[in-house]
């Protein structure tokens, strides 16, 4: 019933234009930084077309060395994606996806084993190890304690259910700040404890790791989920919570009328429907955990995750640091990037979700 | 769903949060009547309120405080408008929306420190939009103490306005069609619709975004920190003021962090005592 004239849309699209603009002007320019030559960098008037591109800036933030090609780099990076990209399609045509799902974690894992024994890598790499080891614990973590809980505070109607998620609420407003300061404190006190008793250096055989022989709290990526899961929950049980009021309680019921215990009928008939919501919620915990700052600049003084990584790069003046946090601004924003461009539709909807039912 | 049950389910997430979200802030409250300092964590010493005192007669506290206020007083209303605005003109673009939308969706989930420096390399010395300034005042421009309040005002309105604008987006999807029809048949332009049909259907969610954007923007930290670090104390945040005095090298005084973070735990529930009150009442009549 909408009539729109040329004119009117016309001007619908060059409005909406300019707040794209207003809203990636900066990555385009950081872009633009990441792949110059310092001499352009510095020039007095920007220099916007016809500039010579290098990769330089990446290969001083990613590298150790500095006469690789990184072209070579470049098509192992494209080579692992079309793989990745291939075996999800397939994946998500398949009736039962998860063998393919399960071999695209197996490419990326191997991928990124074998890098630092082609290429001779940087501490920033480790970073990135850092980065993505915080973020896959903190969802698997926090996503399977939220479902639990999401799904109980559903379907119990006692007044405790009602308090647990009031207060939930409240701790969901409250800073950081308030919480980074008692895990500083508390950690500290922990690690001085086992190293008092002597607990920390004892071997257990269970988490006795290659490369860690004493047990601590502090400065581990350990501490960084916890703290992480933690402060997620508030969210992750709203959210679950809201996905699974819209399950009707008359199919679990039917589940237990043929004689599953409610455990089963949540692990094969309840969670199957949940996928969207997981994954909705999935996004979001996995960008908190990808993005976090604070918790990793003081709970853990030197096992960095990238966003420290690149803040700490920018203390110096010069053009030189000025080209290399550009490509680590590129490099971190890129899986970003591929993240909106995959789950747009369940980014959207998770926003929606809570902002309605909220 | 019987009450063993219910336990059964919610017991890790409740233990999560007692350990690591109940005892903590506890443990803050113990620490911010103690005198502690970050190079000697062993020896703490009661000293009642002297940290309480120590803050409010900081005329640091007083300035982030007032930059604080002034910053959420400024971005709130802003970026709701303009994300309001965005939503309805996003509404009316039929192909290409999902192209816009993760486009504009960037600013709000990249790395909160990474979209500050992103947006600061516009500024810094051969910045595109520090040139452009050159060029059209004659002035160099540089980052300084009397500016960079300005810009973290406006790189946090350019951070948050997607949220606005995708929360208000999906209101207007659930906005009955008839309800537009039967306006345009009694012959309401766009305007008086807006007013009287498509903001009441909006009331809960304009709520809701304000309040979150207003705890979000209070409790700020990455996105100032990177244009501050530790230089222009005029304008740092409550909450970088707060890290800074309990962990800035050497002069670290965790005791004195904790009460400002007892603080402004204070702060945020004196505003969000109301709606959690109102959601609770809501929750039990959902129940029944």
């Amino acid at each position: 019933m909408k009539r729109t004239t040329f004119l009117s849309r016309f001007g619908l699209h060059a409005t909406l234009a300019v707040l794209v603009v207003w809203s990636v002007l900066p990555f385009l320019w950081t872009f633009q930084t990441s792949i110059k030559f310092t001499r352009d960098v510095a020039a007095k008037e920007p220099v916007l077309w016809g500039y010579e591109t290098t990769a330089n800036a990446y290969r001083a933030f990613w590298l150790d060395a500095d006469d690789v090609n990184m072209w070579s780099v470049l098509l192992y990076i494209a080579v692992v994606a079309v793989i990745c990209i291939a075996l999800g399609q397939i994946g998500r045509r398949m009736r039962h996806g998860w063998p393919w799902f399960a071999s695209v974690a197996l490419v990326i894992f191997a991928a990124l084993w074998r890098f630092p024994k082609i290429w001779e890598a940087n501490d920033e790499y480790d970073f990135l190890i850092n980065s993505i080891v915080v973020t896959v614990l903190t969802m698997i973590i926090s996503l399977s304690i939220g479902l639990l809980a999401g799904y109980g505070l559903a379907r119990y109607t006692g007044i405790s259910g009602a308090v647990i998620l009031i207060i939930a609420l409240g701790f969901r407003a409250l800073p950081r700040t308030a919480f980074v300061l008692p895990y500083f404190f508390g950690a500290k006190e922990i690690d001085d404890w086992l190293t008092r008793t002597g607990v920390g250096s004892w071997n257990f055989p269970i988490i006795d790791f290659p490369g860690i022989d004493t047990l601590q709290i502090l400065d581990t990526r350990l501490a960084i989920v916890l703290a992480l899961v933690a402060v997620n929950q508030p969210f992750t049980i709203w959210m679950f919570r809201s996905f699974f009021m819209e399950v009707p309680k008359e199919i679990e019921e039917a589940a237990m009328m043929d004689g599953a215990t409610r455990l089963q009928a949540f692990r094969k008939v309840i969670i199957p429907m949940m996928w969207p919501a997981i994954i909705a919620t999935g996004l979001f915990t996995m960008l908190l955990a990808y993005n976090e700052y604070l918790f990793v600049r003081v709970l853990a003084p030197t096992e960095w995750t990238l966003p420290v990584a690149i803040v700490s790069l920018t203390g110096g003046e010069s053009s030189r640091t000025i080209t290399e946090a550009a490509a680590a601004s590129v490099s971190i924003t890129l899986p970003i990037v591929v993240v909106i461009i995959l789950f747009q539709k369940h980014l959207v909807k998770g926003l929606g979700a809570g902002a309605v039912k909220g | 769903m019987n009450r063993r049950t219910f336990w059964g389910f919610t017991v890790p997430s409740v233990a999560v949060m007692l350990l690591l979200m109940v005892f903590p802030l506890l443990t803050t409250v113990w620490l911010g009547f103690q005198k502690l300092l970050l190079r000697d964590l062993n020896n703490p010493e009661w000293i009642g309120f002297d940290n309480y005192r120590d803050l409010l007669s900081d005329p640091e506290f007083w300035a982030a405080f007032r930059f604080t206020m002034v910053f959420v007083a400024i971005v709130v209303p802003v970026t709701m408008v303009m994300g309001l605005c965005t939503a309805l003109l996003l509404d009316r673009v039929g192909r290409g929306r999902s192209v816009y939308l993760a486009a504009l969706l960037l600013p709000f989930i990249v790395t909160p420190v990474v979209g500050s420096l992103v947006y600061k390399d516009l500024f810094e010395r051969g910045g595109l939009l520090a040139w452009l300034w050159e060029v059209i005042t004659d002035n160099p421009f540089a980052v300084n103490s009397g500016n960079v309040k300005w810009l973290i005002i406006i790189q946090a309105i350019w951070n948050v306005m997607p949220f606005a604008m995708i929360t208000f987006f999906a209101g207007l999807q659930t906005l009955p069609e008839e309800r537009v029809e039967a306006a345009a048949i009694d012959g309401a332009d766009f305007w008086r619709n807006l007013w009287h049909v498509t903001l009441p259907h909006l009331r809960v969610l304009i709520l809701f975004v304000g309040l979150i954007t207003t705890m979000d923007m209070y409790r700020v930290y990455d996105q100032v920190f990177v244009w501050t670090g530790n230089r222009f104390t005029d304008a740092h945040t409550l909450q970088v003021y707060n890290v800074r005095i309990a962990t800035a090298f050497d002069i670290g005084r965790l005791g004195k962090g904790n009460a400002m973070a007892v603080l402004t735990v204070i702060g945020i529930f004196v505003v969000l005592i109301p709606f959690l009150w109102r959601s609770y009442k809501d929750q039990i009549a959902e129940r029944v």
